[in-house]
């Protein structure tokens, strides 16, 4: 029998570098270990990749879905929700959380999910080299107008949220190095596509035009030559800015919640030293993923952030539908599941603006909250979803159920959720009203069985819940 | 590609595309199974999407390029009688009455060649005559239906008013056992050829459905490092393909299967964005991997709306990811005209060769 502390860290883990587990798959990590689980969640190639194909058997307009929703969401939700390798999936998620690109400009789900293809592959690898992709990304180019960066008549937008945005942060860089790193960005652009009439969407692909670069010479963070586009991504990684930049992205996202982006110039990190000894291990790696979250992960700093991250809506929704289950088979009705994150106000694929969301208690409004505990208490209410059975199965395996008893045994099985003493008594008193459940006939079996999913349902709408 | 492929002694030539993306009216969207009517008419069934619009069966004249036309469109979405969620299988019976399996409810619907909604039958389950997940559909010549139960893993046999025949085969990967079968198709001595899509081969059996052979082995078409992804799970466009490509009797989730009046077989290599041809015997001949280089008459009429696709159209580098499938579902061979047709899923249109048999090669220096 696992120890609950060991049951609780290893739920935090997974909670952050995955969507949750179900107490089963805690159970057996706890025997393997957490140093073993963090490298397992390290080497995705470990596990099998999500099966594209049962996808497309079933929701085959998910592939090429064009501008309108849902059937781009339904792609990625199958993924985020099916994935045997959680981290990797996770990865993919902070990235399109940095290299915020939305699909109300570029009206094409397909690019988008093309892009977080690139995130999931390239995610955990080196993060000069993933810059660099971003630059070649047609997508990208679209969304911040390289494709209208000519030698001629230079357009800043991608130049200045490369360096704001993407790798340095304000303050770290002069509005003339913008316009030299804007320059050596000419003439990267993609080819005409075929249009999406008569036969559907067809691709962007990257194309260098020399005779649209301007080649003149250029001085850009003190260094000075006929910068290309390269030239100026090496510089930028040489720069501690960078390394700290991308950590503290990296700490808000797996960690503890940051202010927004643009007050990072402003405010201090939450936590300093975590962020140098981050940054260092990112510095001493030559920018190379996987060192880093290693560190993160096996790090105390890491151990005792539980609770201190306020759950996103794609970990709400994901982290329930993984849970409860039955959604291996991308089913009818899924379109309007994988909308959910948007209803909490995170449109996958389509943030607000390249500075993408704001995270922490931003996720928080009277109506994004009601649609967060909506969700997951009619998940759990739902008895015939098998997650939601295994719990009660685990329930009944404790025999009869004093009110004190159910309450601990749910908050135990939901997470173990951590509730101050005003919300446990707030339940316990809930719970005596119902009396004492037992399982030793249908019909008590079937009244336990309905006061432990409300009792769940009750604490999803506590604040803590919304906790990871 | 070329338009003529010439190999192990049979000629292909792309003759003319038909469709374009549309959720009603003159096109399709993403079909999953086709059947030819009595009368040369085709009937497509259309998955749709999870808009709850484009799903529906549709029934189109072919004739000579340029000659289709639209004659009727039914089951599209909704509840109740007549009406769809996941449309899949269709099969025409001796009356021209059509079938059409919904894989989410788990019936059979029944229509008259117009349309008309006629009954419905099928019950979920894994009992005797129970069905889950019912993919392709076909008559036998006794008109009996044979439904690919694929959540199940076996054919089963109805009478042609629904009643519980016959059914075949287990979950497995071993001799006449199937792994979420897709598409069937019957030769002209009542042989079933079915399309194992999980575990990537076709299966022939016998009208009493004894294994007889199995066609093809797992294998994905190489792609050179430098290839253009059309989607990002292909197909690939490359000047320099790989020296293997396009690496012959291989399949990667085959969907569905015809077998011509010769017995050569062809079969929707869903997986690898072709059609691959093999012989009687089940030796590979050729592939065929799309190649609409000529717009389909309802395509054109789509670009001559919008003179902007027609600007973008004309500035495009290279036009190849057009021509080629992209997931082909299903293929059907027309014994009366000697036609392959391909259903291109992804590309929402159908691409249509024909088997020429009289090809000569002119012996001179051209």
């Amino acid at each position: 029998m696992a120890k609950q502390d060991d049951i609780a860290l290893m739920a935090h883990l997974m909670r952050r570098a995955g969507f949750g587990a179900s107490r089963d798959e805690l159970e057996a990590r706890v025997a393997k270990g957490y140093e073993a689980t963090v490298e397992e969640l390290l080497n995705p190639e470990s596990q099998p990749p999500v099966d594209p194909y049962a996808l497309l058997r079933y929701q085959p307009a998910a592939l090429l879905p064009g501008g309108q929703p849902p059937m781009g969401n339904v792609n990625y939700m199958y993924y985020l929700v099916t994935t045997k390798r959680p981290l990797q999936e996770k990865m993919a998620l902070f990235w399109h959380h940095v290299f915020a690109t939305g699909n109300s400009k570029v009206d094409n789900y397909d690019q988008l999910l093309e892009q977080i293809e690139i995130f999931r592959n390239n995610g955990m690898g080196n993060y000069r080299d993933l810059l660099l992709k971003m630059a070649r990304n047609p997508t990208m180019i679209f969304w911040l107008d390289n494709n209208q960066n000519h030698g001629n008549a230079v357009n800043e937008n991608w130049g200045r949220e490369l360096l704001e945005l993407f790798s340095l942060g304000a303050g770290n860089y002069t509005e003339k190095d913008v316009r030299e790193a804007s320059r050596a960005f000419t003439g990267w652009t993609f080819e005409t596509k075929i249009p999406r009439l008569p036969y559907g969407r067809f691709p962007w692909k990257f194309e260098y035009r020399p005779e649209d670069h301007d080649d003149g010479e250029k001085e850009f963070l003190g260094h000075r030559g006929h910068l290309n586009g390269e030239d100026i991504i090496d510089i930028i990684a040489q720069q501690p800015a960078c390394a700290r930049f991308v950590c503290r992205h990296l700490y808000n996202f797996f960690v503890a919640d940051e202010p927004q982006v643009p007050a990072w110039s402003l405010e201090p990190p939450r936590d300093p030293a975590a962020l140098d000894a981050m940054a260092k291990t990112l510095r001493d790696s030559k920018y190379e993923i996987v060192p880093v979250l290693r560190m993160l992960f096996n790090s105390d700093f890491f151990k005792n952030a539980r609770n201190k991250h306020l759950k996103s809506p794609a970990e709400v929704v994901v982290g329930t539908l993984r849970l409860v289950g039955g959604y291996d088979i991308p089913k009818p009705g899924y379109g309007e599941l994988s909308m959910q994150p948007s209803y909490m106000g995170q449109d996958l694929l389509n943030p607000p603006s390249v500075e993408g969301w704001h995270t922490g208690s931003e996720w928080i409004n009277s109506g994004s909250l009601m649609a967060r505990i909506n969700f997951v208490a009619e998940q759990l209410g739902d008895q015939s979803l098998p997650g939601v059975q295994a719990i009660i199965g685990r329930l009944k395996a404790q025999g009869t159920l004093s009110p004190e008893k159910l309450v601990t045994a749910c908050l135990d099985l939901l997470g173990p959720v951590e509730v101050n003493s005003d919300t446990r008594k707030e339940l316990t008193d809930q719970a005596k009203q119902w009396g004492q459940l037992s399982w030793d006939s249908v019909p008590n079996a079937q009244t336990a069985a309905r006061r432990a999913t409300e009792m769940m349902q009750l604490i999803v709408a506590t604040r803590e819940f919304q906790f990871a | 590609m070329p338009l003529t492929t010439v190999s192990n002694g049979r000629t292909y030539d792309w003759s003319y595309a038909v469709g374009r993306a549309a959720a009603t009216g003159t096109g399709f969207n993403y079909p999953q199974t086709m059947c030819l009517g009595n009368d040369g008419d085709i009937f497509v069934a259309n998955r749709g999407n999870e808009n709850n619009f484009g799903q529906r069966v549709n029934r189109v004249k072919l004739g000579k390029p340029g000659e289709e036309e639209l004659l009727a469109e039914f089951f599209q979405w909704g509840e109740g009688d007549g009406k769809s969620h996941w449309p899949f299988g269709v099969a025409v019976d001796s009356n021209n009455n059509v079938f059409v399996s919904d894989e989410w409810n788990n019936t059979i619907s029944v229509f008259h060649g117009n349309g008309t909604f006629i009954r419905q039958f099928g019950k979920t389950g894994s009992n005797d005559g129970e069905l889950l997940r019912p993919a392709g559909l076909a008559f036998d010549k006794n008109d009996h239906l044979i439904v690919v139960d694929s959540g199940n893993n076996r054919l089963q046999a109805f009478t042609n008013d629904g009643k519980f025949l016959a059914k075949y085969g287990k979950a497995g990967s071993g001799d006449g056992e199937f792994n979420q079968p897709w598409g069937i198709t019957l030769d002209s001595a009542g042989n079933m050829y079915v399309a194992d899509w999980k575990n990537h081969r076709v299966q022939k059996l016998s009208p009493k459905g004894e294994f007889l052979m199995k066609i093809g082995e797992y294998g994905v078409v190489p792609a050179a490092s430098d290839a253009f992804a059309v989607t990002y799970l292909g197909p690939y466009i490359s000047t320099t393909p790989p020296a293997e490509y396009p690496k012959a009797g291989v399949l990667n989730h085959p969907t569905d299967v015809a077998v011509d009046t010769d017995g050569d077989i062809y079969i929707a290599d869903w997986g690898n964005h072709r059609i691959s041809i093999f012989d009687a015997s089940g030796h590979p001949i050729t592939n065929l991997m799309g190649d609409a280089q000529v717009m389909s008459k309802w395509g054109q009429q789509s670009i001559d709306a919008n003179p902007d696709m027609m600007k973008a159209l004309r500035r495009v580098r290279n036009l190849e990811p057009q021509w080629r499938f992209c997931f082909p579902t299903a293929v059907e061979f027309n014994p009366k005209t000697d036609e392959i047709i391909v259903a291109d899923s992804q590309r929402n249109r159908l691409q249509i060769y024909k088997k020429v048999r009289d090809y000569v090669d002119f012996q001179a220096n051209l």
